[in-house]
């Protein structure tokens, strides 16, 4: 059984076909990864999982009953766009106002604990407007994960956290997901962050998903490359460029050859020619990368 | 190798309901608007009597005609409840148009605010994705506003009574009751909940638009505004509440229906 199965999910906006004849599987005990550009219909898909807008066409099976079941919905947790919480009242007072509405028994206590969860408990008292950016984003967490849900839909819920921050929602959304019943869908587009986490992939774009892969299928799609550093870069980039067909410098400064070939091969073609390599090494392009080249038509 | 199955926790109507009423009530009580509504229940008709009062006897000059006119304050502390069976009293004019019916208006303005709120914080999302069905939440709605509309019919009764005990007004019955009087104040209490199922529909129609629940909730309720006076007089008997009762439940059950049914049918978000 699977945690989240869509079928043919349509969503229009008057004549604007947001999601079109969207497919989606998330297994129970993942971390899904939900990527697209802006625009492409993440937020709407998971706004339809979570009843807050009617679909236009389609299916939502959770836990293999239909997304309206009750009895599944009252185990979901929620952040889409910005946490709901009133801004006159507390921290404390809007995580309770949420354990009441999850009709959680002991709401005090589940509200200290999902806030030390989230390191939060020191500013439990302060008045949610007065809350900075990744404090807010921290407390849209706290909510989602208060009463131990089986399902949580998190849209950008990285955004605004510093270093710490992240590290520490990694940590927890780890944890969750350990018993293998739960799941955790993630809309980010933090790439480099969400890979960490993610177990599953699902990318989407104008609607409709294009790639489903398990974080291991995506690291045997993404290739190798040989990174290279040299006396002359300019003259190496020529020689390099010469040679092989898909040529680029990165951000750190290194040359990468894409083609299928060995540093070795390069060094002694580099050396035939005059150049001293002063730095070689084998890598594979990152989650960001593969999802930039699926987007620019799949040239890696 | 983990079960591959998940059992979900059975959750009734009641069980819903109930958190839905915790939540609403818990921030009723928290929300700076209810005490603010409740205070102006309590303290306008005191500041109205007394004024009044104090104006009794003054004579001011119509700058058209030139006419001299003389203000006439309150002779009876229940003319802010409703008009006595004596034939007009002098200040009635006044106290017609600003009694304690202005209860009836001011709730809209809580009703509105208390809803809007959700949706403009974005709290519905939170509310709306652990329920599938609208019901309860349209429930609970009513039931606080209801609750809120009955306090402040309460507080405005009070305050009443102390701005009269102040101007020293006369607290003479005419031949009514005390019972006529509880009477009186159950059937607008019924009554009330007439009033808060409209605003309570305008609103969850209307979502983060508060001005446009507000403008709409004001110019429905003026619009019933005189009937108030009529179906709930002084001199009301258990007659009146008994229909007050009965349009109140069937204004709850048929604009709460309809309220679920705009829920269902629109965006949360």
């Amino acid at each position: 059984m699977n945690a989240v199965e869509i079928k043919n999910l349509s969503k229009n906006f008057g004549p604007k076909q947001a999601v079109c004849g969207l497919d989606m599987t998330v297994p129970m005990g993942a971390i899904y990864g939900f990527i697209g550009e802006n625009g492409s219909g993440k937020s709407t898909t998971e706004k339809m999982i979570c009843g807050l807008i009617p679909t236009s066409g389609g299916s939502i099976k959770l836990y293999g009953k239909e997304y309206t079941d009750e009895d599944v919905r009252a185990k979901m947790g929620v952040l889409i766009e910005a946490p709901g919480c009133f801004a006159g009242l507390t921290v404390f007072d809007n995580m309770m106002l949420q354990a009441e509405n999850l009709g959680i028994a002991n709401a005090e206590q589940e509200v200290i604990k999902v806030l030390k969860m989230v390191r939060m408990e020191g500013s439990a008292g302060n008045k949610y407007k007065n809350c900075s950016l990744g404090m807010k984003q921290r407390v849209g967490i706290a909510m989602a994960l208060l009463g131990a849900p089986t399902l949580l839909v998190l849209d950008e819920p990285l955004n605004g956290l510093d270093a710490d921050g992240m590290r520490i929602m990694r940590e927890v959304f780890t944890d969750i997901i350990k018993d293998g019943k739960r799941s955790i869908i993630i809309s980010s587009h933090l790439l480099g962050e969400l890979q960490k986490v993610a177990t599953h992939y699902g990318i989407i774009r104008h609607g409709k998903m294009i790639a489903q892969m398990t974080a291991d299928e995506l690291d045997a799609s993404c290739r190798t490359y040989v990174a290279i550093q040299s006396a002359e870069m300019n003259k190496t980039k020529i020689l390099l460029g010469c040679k092989y067909s898909r040529v680029e410098e990165d951000e750190a400064g290194y040359l990468r050859v894409y083609d299928m070939t060995t540093p070795e091969e390069i060094v002694s073609y580099l050396y035939q020619n005059g150049i001293c390599v002063t730095e070689i090494k084998t890598d594979k392009i990152g989650l960001e990368e593969y999802y930039i080249d699926l987007m620019n038509g799949g040239k890696r | 190798m983990t079960n591959n199955t998940v059992k979900f926790e059975k959750v009734t109507f009641g069980k819903r309901l109930k958190s839905m009423l915790k939540v609403d009530f818990r921030r009723m009580f928290l929300s700076k608007h209810f005490y603010i509504i409740i205070a102006c229940a309590l303290v306008i008709p005191i500041l109205m009597t007394v004024m009044m009062c104090m104006m009794d006897g003054s004579v001011s000059v119509d700058q058209q005609t030139g006419q001299e006119i003389i203000m006439q304050g309150p002779e009876n502390a229940w003319q802010n409840i409703g008009t006595l069976p004596v034939g007009p009293l002098p200040g009635d004019d006044v106290f017609m148009m600003c009694n304690i019916n202005m209860a009836f208006i001011g709730v809209a303005v809580f009703v509105c605010l208390f809803i809007c709120d959700d949706f403009r914080s974005g709290y519905a999302k939170n509310l709306f994705t652990v329920r599938a069905k609208r019901s309860e939440y349209v429930v609970s709605k009513t039931l606080a506003g209801f609750v809120c509309g009955v306090l402040m019919l309460i507080a405005y009764f009070v305050g009443s009574i102390i701005g009269g005990a102040i101007s020293s007004l006369s607290f003479d019955l005419h031949g009514l009751n005390a019972g006529n009087i509880i009477m009186c104040m159950l059937a607008k209490m019924f009554l009330m909940l007439v009033f808060v199922s409209i605003f309570t529909l305008i609103s969850v129609a209307s979502k983060q638009k508060t001005w446009l629940a507000i403008c709409g909730s004001l110019g429905g309720g003026m619009l019933l505004f005189m009937m108030v006076s009529l179906v709930t007089p002084l001199a009301s008997t258990i007659v009146n509440v008994l229909l007050c009762a009965v349009g109140g439940a069937i204004f709850a059950f048929g604009l709460g229906a309809i309220s679920c049914a705009v829920l269902k049918k629109s965006s949360m978000v």
